[in-house]
């Protein structure tokens, strides 16, 4: 299992739009990704659950990728999150 | 007896109309448990109406056409991922199988656990979602008490009707929109609502949280939908009409005097005369076409055919669409563009592709059908035979290289004489034009005139292909303008290119039909469009307030520009 911590950068957060590319990204992988905010844990694949996070600018998220290709899972996630989704801003 | 109900107003705008009421939530929930030898069953039972909810939606978002797909389809689309989200089908199989409860009940369950969570976010647009789950369940119980949705949307698609319902998806809403419905009410709702944002799209008015309208209307009830004021009034009284007068009066003041130059020329301020032709498909696009003075049609996309029928549709019917088309026109130029579908679409069409990761940029208009000789091959004896009833152009897109344009030729040469062998009487010949919409075919447009008897300026393809930008990513927003001079200077070097040998260049993106544009384009050298028929009369009335010979005199400024906003500041002056 690996682990890592990725921060909101985009300007409008994850809303659906961006949720709904970081779906589109992890569901193909084998592995299980979660994400992790404060108490709250949702499933990456799942476009519900990363709404549900309803995470803004500026909040921490952790992600957790379990399964044969977690490497590329968290790459995956940590690429869209620096790219800000490709929302340039 | 009037009556007035209040709500919220989802989309302004005011409509009179006959009520329709559409009940959806009177679905009864079994919660017997199941015995055991019915496990089995109910899950097929449920996966079954899973796959065809599916299917619906898939089928809906095919069915959407122009300016309704260009709304509503990402909607439809997100509808399409809650169906599938490993959260909301979690769970579900286990509740029939180990608690043995029935598929609605599962479901049911399942919409008010997801629900709850929504409900209590602190986002409004977040809060919202919770009506998209509402509506993917809502369809599934329909499929499983066999109520079929399809059903319901049969009966709301009367012209002259208001729905009023609980609540509507925003699939199911442009369909209704684009068969004549004149407004909409529903007694839940936020305007939030992916329905909302459609309505305000369309301009179709639209009332949200009306709390007791499927008690206190009737179906037939004459009711005046006021999403001014947020009032929907049953039984207008005399009062009530004379207001819903006064605002026709208003609204249409602005219609009427455009009415007016329905067929008057085109012509500019200093008088150049302008042809405007019209892109359409359906026979109301003609009849508009007509009625408002087109030039003929500039643009019309036969994929429409092809999709419509989901299926590949024979010579003999594709001969029909298009000599209807030509006999619709009365003898003005009809332009069909041949088949312009990618692996994104194409599957649907009934034509055997391969996957691909990039449609954009993949095998799709001109690659597609050379690729498919045969169809395409049947497509063009089509155009041919219809040619014979009158002028027909015959429109390539996608074109990158000449040697594509050589290959089209040929074929066309090869069917023309199959035709004259076979006894037909086709034309000696039919003029070729190619969309410019690939930035390669822009730049080496002097090469592709030498074997093209006109252009069309795609500039929705063009811009997107130029900067690298999709349309529809509102998150580049700015970035996606058909105001980047980079955009400018390669249309303006196409026009001139056309211009100098003697060819015709039309533009048939959308910004030919916004008449913010108008000005832009005139002073670039444009002096053909295409449009949606709805725009024909606010661009002539736009041309005519402009003068082209002060506006020729900006293009060396608007070319030299370094940005958007300086290109915009040039045109501020003229625009009145």
């Amino acid at each position: 299992m690996l682990e890592t911590t990725v921060t909101v950068s985009n300007r409008l957060g994850l809303h659906a739009r961006a949720a709904a590319k970081l779906v589109q990204a992890v569901q193909p992988l084998e592995a299980q990704v979660m994400l992790v905010s404060g108490t709250r844990e949702v499933n990456a694949k799942s476009i519900m659950g990363v709404m549900m996070l309803a995470a803004g600018l500026g909040t921490p998220l952790t992600v957790r990728a379990d399964g044969p290709d977690e490497n590329r899972a968290i790459t995956t996630v940590t690429d869209l999150f620096e790219r800000k989704f490709d929302e340039g801003g | 007896m009037r009556q007035v109900l209040t709500g919220t107003v989802g989309a302004r705008g005011m409509t009179l109309g006959r009520a329709r009421r559409i009940q959806t939530t009177n679905m009864r929930i079994d919660t017997t448990p199941l015995a055991d030898n019915e496990v089995d069953a109910e899950l097929t039972r449920l996966h079954d109406a899973l796959e065809s909810v599916r299917a619906e939606l898939l089928a809906l978002r095919d069915k959407l056409q122009g300016s309704m797909a260009r709304e509503a389809t990402e909607f439809v689309d997100a509808h399409n991922m809650l169906l599938s989200d490993p959260d909301l089908l979690r769970g579900l199989d286990g509740m029939i199988r180990d608690e043995h409860m029935r598929a609605g009940a599962a479901l049911k369950a399942q919409r008010d656990r997801l629900v709850s969570v929504f409900e209590a976010m602190d986002d409004p647009y977040i809060r919202g979602r919770s009506e998209d789950i509402d509506q993917v369940i809502g369809r599934v119980q329909a499929v499983l008490t066999r109520e079929s949705s399809n059903e319901e949307r049969k009966l709301a698609a009367r012209v002259g009707e208001i729905l009023v319902t609980e609540t509507v998806a925003p699939g199911d809403l442009a369909s209704l929109a684009g068969r004549g419905l004149l407004g909409v009410v529903t007694v839940t709702g936020s305007t939030y609502s992916h329905s909302a944002i459609l309505a305000r799209n369309l301009n179709l008015p639209m009332l949200i949280s009306v709390g007791n309208a499927l008690t206190d209307v009737r179906d037939n009830d004459l009711v005046l939908l006021d999403a001014e004021a947020g009032e929907l009034i049953v039984h207008p009284a005399a009062q009530d009409l004379a207001r819903y007068r006064r605002w026709q009066r208003d609204a249409s003041r602005e219609g009427k005097r455009l009415a007016a130059l329905a067929n008057a020329p085109t012509r500019t301020l200093d008088g150049v005369d302008i042809r405007l032709y019209a892109n359409g498909e359906q026979p109301n696009d003609l009849a508009m076409a007509r009625s408002h003075g087109a030039s003929g049609i500039g643009l019309y996309r036969s994929e429409f055919l092809f999709l419509q029928q989901n299926g590949l549709p024979s010579e003999d019917e594709q001969f029909s669409a298009y000599r209807n088309l030509v006999l619709g026109m009365g003898g003005l130029p009809v332009t069909i563009r041949t088949l312009d579908l990618g692996a994104d679409k194409a599957g649907n069409a009934g034509l055997v592709v391969a996957n691909e990761e990039n449609p954009a940029l993949g095998v799709r208009g001109i690659r597609l059908s050379l690729r498919n000789p045969v169809i395409f091959a049947t497509q063009l004896r089509a155009i041919a035979r219809a040619a014979s009833y009158g002028p027909v152009r015959i429109l390539v897109p996608m074109i990158t290289q000449a040697d594509e344009l050589e290959a089209v030729h040929t074929l066309i040469d090869r069917c023309l004489r199959d035709l004259r062998n076979e006894g037909e009487d086709p034309p000696d010949s039919i003029p070729v034009g190619i969309m410019i919409e690939v930035p390669a075919a822009a730049l080496s447009v002097r090469t592709l005139l030498k074997q093209a008897d006109f252009l069309a300026l795609g500039t929705n393809d063009l811009a997107q292909y130029v900067l690298a930008a999709d349309r529809n990513n509102n998150a580049l927003g700015k970035l996606y303008s058909p105001m980047q001079p980079a955009l400018l200077r390669l249309i303006h070097s196409v026009i001139t290119a056309a211009t100098r040998a003697g060819k015709q260049v039309c533009l048939c993106g959308e910004m030919g039909g916004d008449p913010l544009f108008t000005p832009l384009l005139l002073a670039l050298g444009l002096t053909d469009f295409s449009m949606h028929p709805r725009q024909l009369l606010t661009i002539r009335d736009r041309i005519a307030g402009l003068d082209r010979t002060r506006l020729r005199h900006l293009a060396p400024r608007i070319l030299r520009a370094s940005s958007r906003e300086e290109v915009e500041a040039i045109l501020r002056h003229v625009a009145v």
